[in-house]
């Protein structure tokens, strides 16, 4: 609720202040999209039935600028969800901007993946498959730019900490985890409280050459999604497993990282790479009291991006490496992954086909994402297509009941 | 959407000069002269692009851009205002007439809300969706081509030189051109392309042209592909020359925030 306090009364600053500026009117925009998506499986189910109105009313004068960007969610067996994924000021000075209220922010090269991506939250109440744009949560924050030709330094400031949002229990997305008993869930630690010294601060240096474009960055931060501590209590007779009591609680963070891209001859070279220290992992060494421990970790990509016979290829490899691993630690010590994506136009731009995926080498499974879009006409378009999860177990495997064809009809303006 | 070498100044290269060469006796040179033609240290301008298909169908694109020439460079920022689906994305190019070097170019995309490098290969493809590909509106250099002159011809009343040129690298995807280049104001005012099998698959040709602050101008072009029955008009309004347009002005910073 305080985020929604704050988003409105932002608009109410920014639209009062909009009187003074009679001379030119905010720009509306935006699109209506129907996305109805079926289980492929012998019984089909919906997975989901979704309308969405989004909506951007922009204004820009001289030195300021706002941007009001609500949405609207319409499900047939839920109430309507009405959010404000962006609400922001502008300010432009002679080489500094400042941005204040609730908004996207993106770090970072690569796609699909949120390696340095550390400041706007994921919500993930329907995994990776909605357009990222959906999937990262606007945040409340101040961020400076100031620009020095090609240099550009940008701090960002979060006075409250939002954390990812997970499917709900119940839902096709939520992950199932096992436990020999019932576990009881304590969320009494999961709020981190509204105060000064649990904001995040984060910073950024750019720099766009011929030669390459490079970032620099840093974050203290949380961590997004909550470590699950785990207690064990054993009954003293028999000596069994008597009740698992489980307590999620966000963490401190700190990031560090780097992310560049050049082109050599035909191909963009994509890399991004970031150290994250203070992350807590579940751990079957019982010495460890609440079932986790504490290790960094690193998680980079390399990736390219060509063209070859009209049609756009891009390719990334992923790996996360757990430092200081001990053996007890649930994750694996390497986790490697590879995206593909092939697209190509037809038609004058008109028809599209794209394919993505992402592919987890250590679990054997994957993601694939085949569809087809086809621009009716201008700003109305169609989408076809099929998300098909392979394997029995890993990132992906584990929602291989859930492959899903889906339609997608969206008009914007 | 990706190497969009489009620039009016670019075309503008491409069809028209003010040298007043009467010594100009050979084709080369009077595509160099075209190629040399002063288009100013930066322009602006509004782009408006028309798509038009066989049935009349049409799709309208809007682009707001800005150029700026140095010595050895040439600065493009070109920003989307039409249709909805593109609108606020922006591209921006760095240019080079080192011989060889490749242009450096960049995307913003405002549902990423991240400018992307990329290649500038494939200036084969069709940009926007329109007849005209990315080297159509690029600066293609006189010396990319052997140039022969084929006749000479009175259109709309103005006397041309008709200039026949041919890649001289295998696998180019015209077979040939032949330009209608304007006598004495060596501008080209008509343009034929001819696909690898020799066949004529677009005929260009300007429709409005005048000089702003001394430049010659190009305002209205009209690209027809015979072989698809398909139209592209292009038009370009509220031009301004040398303005003093910062260096600044092609950054990181105007990508994101738009001219």
């Amino acid at each position: 609720m305080n985020c929604v306090r704050m988003s409105l009364a932002l608009i109410y600053v920014v639209v009062l202040g909009t009187t003074t500026f009679a001379a030119e009117l905010p720009v509306l925009s935006g699109y209506v999209r129907n996305y109805t998506g079926v289980i492929a499986s012998k019984n089909p189910d919906f997975a989901i039935l979704q309308n969405t109105v989004n909506l951007s009313l922009e204004y820009r004068k001289d030195k300021v600028g706002l941007k009001i960007n609500p949405w609207l969610y319409h499900y047939p067996k839920t109430e309507l969800e009405i959010g404000l994924r962006e609400a922001y000021l502008d300010m432009f000075l002679n080489s500094l901007d400042i941005r204040i209220g609730k908004q996207q922010i993106m770090w970072g090269k690569g796609e699909g993946v949120f390696i340095t991506d550390i400041i706007s939250p994921k919500d993930m109440r329907e995994f990776l498959l909605p357009d990222f744009e959906e999937i990262r949560i606007g945040v409340n924050a101040l961020k400076m730019n100031l620009f020095r030709g090609k240099h550009n330094f940008e701090l960002v400031l979060l006075p409250q900490f939002v954390p990812t949002i997970l499917p709900d229990e119940g839902s096709i997305w939520r992950p199932k985890i096992s436990f020999p008993l019932r576990p009881t869930i304590d969320s009494t630690k999961i709020d981190v409280p509204l105060l000064v010294e649990n904001g995040e601060v984060f910073g950024k240096y750019s720099l766009m050459t011929s030669v390459a474009d490079i970032d620099v960055l840093g974050g203290y931060t949380w961590d997004d999604d909550p470590t699950m501590h785990i207690r064990k209590t054993m009954n003293p007779q028999t000596q069994t497993l008597a009740a698992i009591e489980i307590t999620p609680r966000h963490h401190r963070l700190i990031v560090a990282g780097t992310a560049f891209s050049t082109v050599v001859g035909d191909f963009v070279i994509r890399s991004e790479g970031a150290w994250y220290r203070g992350k807590y992992f579940s751990t079957l060494d019982m010495s460890d009291a609440d079932g986790v421990v504490e290790k960094d970790y690193i998680n980079y990509l390399v990736g390219t991006d060509f063209n070859l016979w009209e049609i756009k290829f891009s390719a990334q490899y992923i790996q996360k490496a757990i430092l200081d691993y001990s053996e007890a630690i649930s994750d694996p010590q390497f986790e490697n992954m590879v995206t593909f994506l092939a697209r190509r136009d037809f038609l004058r731009e008109t028809l599209t086909l794209d394919f993505f995926t992402y592919i987890g080498i250590d679990e054997s499974d994957a993601l694939l994402k085949p569809r087809v879009q086809y621009a009716f006409a201008d700003g109305f378009e169609l989408q076809l297509g099929a998300n098909i999860f392979v394997g029995d177990s890993g990132r992906f495997g584990i929602y291989d009941k859930n492959d899903m064809l889906y339609l997608k009809a969206k008009f914007a303006f | 959407m990706k190497a969009l070498y489009v620039s009016v100044i670019s075309l503008m290269t491409l069809l028209g000069s003010v040298v007043t060469a009467e010594d100009t006796k050979n084709a080369v040179k009077i595509m160099q002269n075209v190629y040399d033609r002063p288009t100013g240290k930066d322009m602006s301008g509004t782009l408006t692009m028309t798509l038009k298909n066989s049935r009349g169908d049409l799709r309208i694109r809007s682009i707001k851009q800005s150029i700026k020439s140095e010595k050895a460079i040439e600065k493009k920022l070109m920003f989307f205002t039409a249709p909805a689906d593109v609108r606020n994305t922006s591209f921006m190019s760095w240019s080079y007439s080192e011989p060889g070097k490749n242009d450096d170019q960049w995307i913003y995309l405002p549902a990423l809300k991240r400018i992307k490098r990329i290649s500038s290969s494939g200036s084969g493809d069709y940009f926007m969706g329109s007849d005209f590909t990315y080297d159509d509106l690029g600066d293609r250099q006189p010396n990319e081509d052997t140039h022969k002159i084929i006749g000479k011809e009175t259109v709309d009343g103005k006397k041309c030189i008709i200039v026949e040129s041919k890649s001289v690298n295998q696998g180019y995807m015209y077979s040939r051109t032949i330009t209608w280049v304007i006598d004495s104001v060596w501008i080209g005012l008509k343009k034929e392309f001819y696909d690898e099998q020799g066949e004529l698959l677009k005929t260009l040709q300007v429709k409005e042209y005048k000089q702003i602050n001394g430049y010659w101008t190009v305002l209205n072009t009209e690209m027809y592909n015979a072989q698809k029955d398909h139209t592209t008009i292009m038009k370009l309004a509220d031009v301004k020359f040398d303005t003093g347009i910062s260096d600044d002005l092609f950054s990181e910073r105007t990508m994101q925030r738009g001219l």
